[in-house]
């Protein structure tokens, strides 16, 4: 490298001849210093002119802060139905605000007093509102006054800003969700934006002043539909008003959503459910294909029209209190026994297994004995629902037999059956247990339990009781209707366990495809054809003469299975189910958490009925 | 050297000057934090704080570097040289951003500006350079050496990007080269080509945000929203500052949060606003006078290398003031440099004190001039 100097101790070269002009001599620095002087002149003679020449047109420039840099936002993205029917719009909102800085000096009250009658408030309001702001903010920046004014005063505002100096018209919009209370936990809502969640966004550019997407598509897609913010740079005159556009820099709007709802269904679904309970209940309409969830709700629910109005908040905090949830997605933000239900599940396990044949039979006698945990020579009885005789496999799931599954998952005296383990294993291929995907917030796992599970958190062995109770969908298994509607609609498809898909489309605002969500296969349940056509079949026996006879459609071949309750036995009200039965295309789950599971096939049916008027 | 002799000939105004700015810097800065510490210093986190522990360090360093001999100095201009392109390799690699450029090395502690060491150890090696050959520099190859061992560290610190400490490498190489017995021709050659090259390097090697800047210069209001919009608040507060200024801490621009980066790279501009014509003329005056406090040391040097060596600090110091201040009343284009000792920078007032603390050592040693 050309770096490295030569070493310091080398001969000079003889000075005889041509003695060298010794470098850096007097001259030398009297031209530095003249440099010196030269270069601060240049910086005088411009300071000068600055702050002498042209210094007043400045100090006006700054005295009324001149330019004013303020940010546009974007337009939040809008969300359709499966069909274009609107889900979600934006509606223009109108502010009164006051620019302190810009009011006129002596005439502020005047201005005020403009202002309280135009808007038909008090003069004090207004001043209340100006001196909580008062020292602690830019005074440029504008303070609201008044929310909400009707399109009527907010033309008039519009009109009078130039007599009223100081006062401003601020238009922003609002979110509205013409399905109300019927898609709430689906669509979510939007507030203003909470010093931790900024906290945790980081830096995506967002302020205090913003609102965001707080449950539901509205939080999942925030990024899509927000858009991010522009800015304008205005020049303005003595009275504040803009005098000359400087620069923009336009927002970009949000993204608009496609969703996989089918906003007809979504409502009958939700109305179905109220008209049977009114206590915690939800349902799922998934199209078996795809995993398109046609409609999806929860109860009991809430308005996100008004937890999403700024005149409005402080009502989500009544909602958190209220014993039901009402915010919380009971579709899939809670597990529970799933009772007789998961039994095709384990039906299909052991076809599988060679536990049984569809031809095995066995008699309930409406009970069954087994030996207890601790007390070999004590006996511990488990119930079935009803004294139902001999039965096979297939008439054992229409009438959601306990005995006969007691017998599948343990076998007699203890051998032959499925085992905690191969449940369990079943159990999960069908998807249960983990989280389906969906994009929505807040899903719950489930758990399904096994010896391993129990020893370690419950700290005890695992008993044969337990694993009776598991196979009859009891003892500690808890799943999600969302869950149960995936392993429905695969038991319906041929064994597709499918990702829920939620949103078809993302679109820009002139209506162009951004991008589409494929179809996505999360899975093959471990189960062959055969063993899932023979539980499809006894599934539509259920329904046209067994226990989930409710749920029938005139026109409509409907197979399904419905919670059954004994004399004494408590549970859930679960329906789950697909149609029509030999060419299925689309699977119901309903739960009512205290109703019954003909309840649950009785809306089920309608539900069933809802869709099947939409696609003959 | 007997204490009596060293009192008479270390420069007590040097270090008066160098305080005062300092002192004056720290006004500055509190005036422009104000808007984010409204309660003034409560903690060790307030930026006069930190520059002021910065200011004590420099002390100490100054103190130091004295002590040393610039014999000694001579010696190990090619290891801190070498050292210093090291570690503007090691801040390309591991560097901290701010603002789209890579420019500090963090120290755990503390985080260090390596390009502020670099400009230093640069002219320590141009010193004694030039000092070995200057019966030589009339040859075009001595010439070119000695101009790359000034462009290497600019190179490197181009790509950070920093392009005003990149400029301060080419115009201090130019003057020691002047000064160190090149013929001003063969400068005037080089210098033409560096300018006539400008466009080239426009369109090939500054990255995008450095063209903005600079199209930016000849029209902020292409961008005004951006890095525009601070060049006219800027000389907005400049202008409005008038005669006297529009008194401390009172300045609009400033304390409305109009201004960025207020306390580093525009810190001029507060003062320009605050304190007014009268304010920005004491400023230019100190450092007029400490500048010449440094040609003066320069003047009584005992050798060439000493002389090149205190020359290259002046020039350097001079030109940073020029180009800030420049930057800041909109007669150069924006780019981020640090004026010395009055604008919030650890590193860069550590290293004037340090500059200084060399030209305080070569007036200790300062024998009968003899070359």
């Amino acid at each position: 490298m050309s770096i490295s100097p030569r070493p310091l101790a080398r001969p000079s070269p003889s000075p005889a001849s041509t003695p060298p002009r010794p470098p850096a001599g007097p001259l030398t620095f009297l031209l530095l210093r003249a440099l010196v002087i030269v270069l601060f002149a240049v910086l005088m003679g411009q300071l000068i002119r600055l702050q002498v020449v042209e210094g007043e047109r400045f100090r006006r420039l700054a005295e009324i802060n001149a330019l004013r840099q303020e940010a546009v936002a974007p337009a939040r993205g809008l969300i359709y139905d499966r069909y274009g029917r609107p889900l979600v719009y934006n509606e223009p909102y109108y502010q009164a605000a006051v620019v302190p800085g810009d009011l006129p000096k002596g005439r502020e009250g005047e201005v005020l007093e403009g202002l309280a009658q135009l808007i038909g408030i008090s003069r004090q309001e207004i001043e209340a509102r100006l001196k909580e702001t008062a020292g602690r903010q830019n005074p440029y920046l504008p303070v609201v006054v008044a929310d909400g004014l009707s399109r009527e005063v907010a033309l008039k505002l519009k009109e009078r800003e130039g007599e009223l100096p100081g006062a401003r018209l601020l238009v922003t919009a609002i979110r509205r969700y013409p399905l109300g209370h019927d898609a709430a936990h689906l669509l979510g809502y939007v507030g203003p934006i909470t010093a931790e969640e900024l906290n945790e966004i980081g830096d995506k550019g967002y302020t205090l002043h913003d609102w965001l997407g707080k449950t539901g598509t509205e939080m999942s897609y925030e990024d899509t539909l927000r858009g991010t913010p522009g800015r304008r740079l205005t020049e303005v005159d003595a009275l504040g008003h803009p005098r000359r556009l400087v620069a923009e820099d336009p927002p970009h709007h949000g993204m608009n959503l496609v969703l996989t709802i089918d906003a007809r269904l979504q409502r009958e679904v939700a109305a179905a459910l109220r008209k049977a309970t009114s206590g915690v209940a939800a349902a799922v309409v998934m199209d078996v294909h795809t995993g398109d969830i046609l409609a999806l709700a929860s109860l009991p629910s809430f308005d996100p029209n008004s937890l999403s109005h700024p005149q409005l908040l402080g009502q989500a905090s009544e909602l958190l209190t209220h014993p039901g949830k009402p915010l919380l997605n009971h579709a899939l933000g809670e597990a529970y026994a799933p009772g007789s239900v998961f039994k095709p599940i384990v039906a299909a396990a052991a076809l599988q297994e060679g536990v049984a044949t569809p031809a095995t039979m066995f008699v309930s006698h409406g009970y069954i004995a087994v030996a207890h945990a601790y007390d070999p020579r004590a006996l511990q009885v488990l119930r079935d629902w009803d004294l139902l005789g001999p039965m096979d496999l297939g008439k054992a799931l229409a009438l959601a037999s306990h005995v006969y599954f007691y017998r599948l998952a343990g076998g007699e005296d203890g051998a032959g059956g499925l085992g905690p383990e191969k449940l369990a294993r079943y159990a999960r291929g069908f998807g249960l247990g983990s989280p389906t995907g969906i994009e929505l917030p807040g899903e719950a796992e489930g758990l399904v339990p096994d010896p391993v599970w129990k020893e370690r958190v419950l700290k005890d062995r695992w008993s044969a009781v337990d694993t009776l109770r598991m196979g009859a969908g009891g003892g500690y298994l808890q799943v999600t209707p969302l869950q149960m509607a995936v392993a429905t609609a695969a038991i319906a498809n041929g064994g597709h366990l499918l990702k829920p898909r939620l949103v078809l489309e993302v679109i820009d605002h002139q209506g162009k495809v951004v991008r589409h969500i494929p179809r996505q296969v999360r899975g093959e349940v471990p189960v062959g054809q055969d063993a899932l056509a023979v539980v499809r079949q006894a599934m539509a026996t259920a329904v046209s003469q067994g226990v989930a006879h409710q749920a029938q459609v005139p026109g409509l071949s409907v197979a399904g299975l419905a919670t059954v309750q004994g004399p004494g036995e408590v549970a859930h009200g679960w329906f789950v189910g697909f149609a029509p039965a030999d060419d299925p295309r689309v699977a119901v789950v309903v739960f009512l958490r205290d109703g019954t599971g003909p309840q649950a096939a009785q809306v089920a049916s309608r539900i069933f009925q809802a869709w099947w008027e939409g696609h003959p | 050297m007997t204490w009596r002799e060293m009192s008479q000939r270390w420069d007590p105004w040097m270090v008066a000057a160098a305080l005062a700015l300092a002192a004056y810097g720290g006004l500055i800065i509190y005036s422009a934090s104000l808007s984010t510490f409204p309660d003034g210093v409560t903690g060790l986190d307030h930026p006069v704080v930190k520059q002021g522990m910065a200011v004590a360090l420099g002390l100490i360093l100054m103190v130091t570097v004295m002590a040393v001999p610039h014999r000694v100095l001579a010696l190990a201009a090619p290891v801190l040289y070498g050292l210093a392109l090291v570690l503007l390799v090691v801040v390309l690699l591991v560097g901290q951003a701010s603002l789209g450029a890579k420019r500090w090395l963090d120290l755990g502690l503390v985080q260090v500006q390596v390009s502020e060491m670099a400009k230093l150890a640069t002219v320590l090696v141009l010193a004694r350079f030039f000092s070995q050959r200057w019966r030589e520099m009339g040859r075009a190859g001595n010439l070119l050496l000695s101009l790359g061992l000034a462009v290497v560290p600019a190179l490197l610190v181009m790509v950070e990007p920093d392009l005003g400490t990149a400029i301060i490498f080419s115009v201090v190489w130019a003057v020691m080269a002047l000064i160190g017995g090149a013929r001003p021709s063969h400068v005037g050659l080089v210098v033409a080509l560096a300018v006539l090259s400008i466009p080239l390097t426009v369109a090939v090697a500054l990255a995008d945000y450095q063209r903005e800047r600079l199209a930016l210069f000849f029209n902020p209001n292409l961008d005004p929203l951006g890095g525009g919009f601070n060049i006219l608040q800027a000389e907005i507060g400049i202008g409005a500052g008038g005669l006297w200024g529009r008194g401390l801490f009172q300045g609009t621009q400033t304390q409305l949060d109009f201004l960025q980066a207020a306390s580093t790279d525009y810190a001029f501009a507060v003062l320009g606003e605050e304190l007014g014509l009268m304010g920005a003329l004491l400023l230019l005056a100190l450092y007029a006078f400490l500048l010449f406090r440094l040609i003066r040391a320069a003047a009584l040097a005992h050798d060439l290398f000493a002389r090149l060596l205190v020359t290259g600090v002046a020039v350097m110091l001079l030109v940073q003031v020029f180009i800030n201040i420049g930057v800041n009343l909109r007669l150069l284009p924006v780019t981020g440099i640090p004026l010395p000792l009055v604008s919030q920078g650890g590193t860069s007032t550590v290293m004037t004190m340090v500059a200084l603390g060399i030209a305080q050592g070569v007036l200790l040693r300062r024998a009968p001039f003899n070359l």
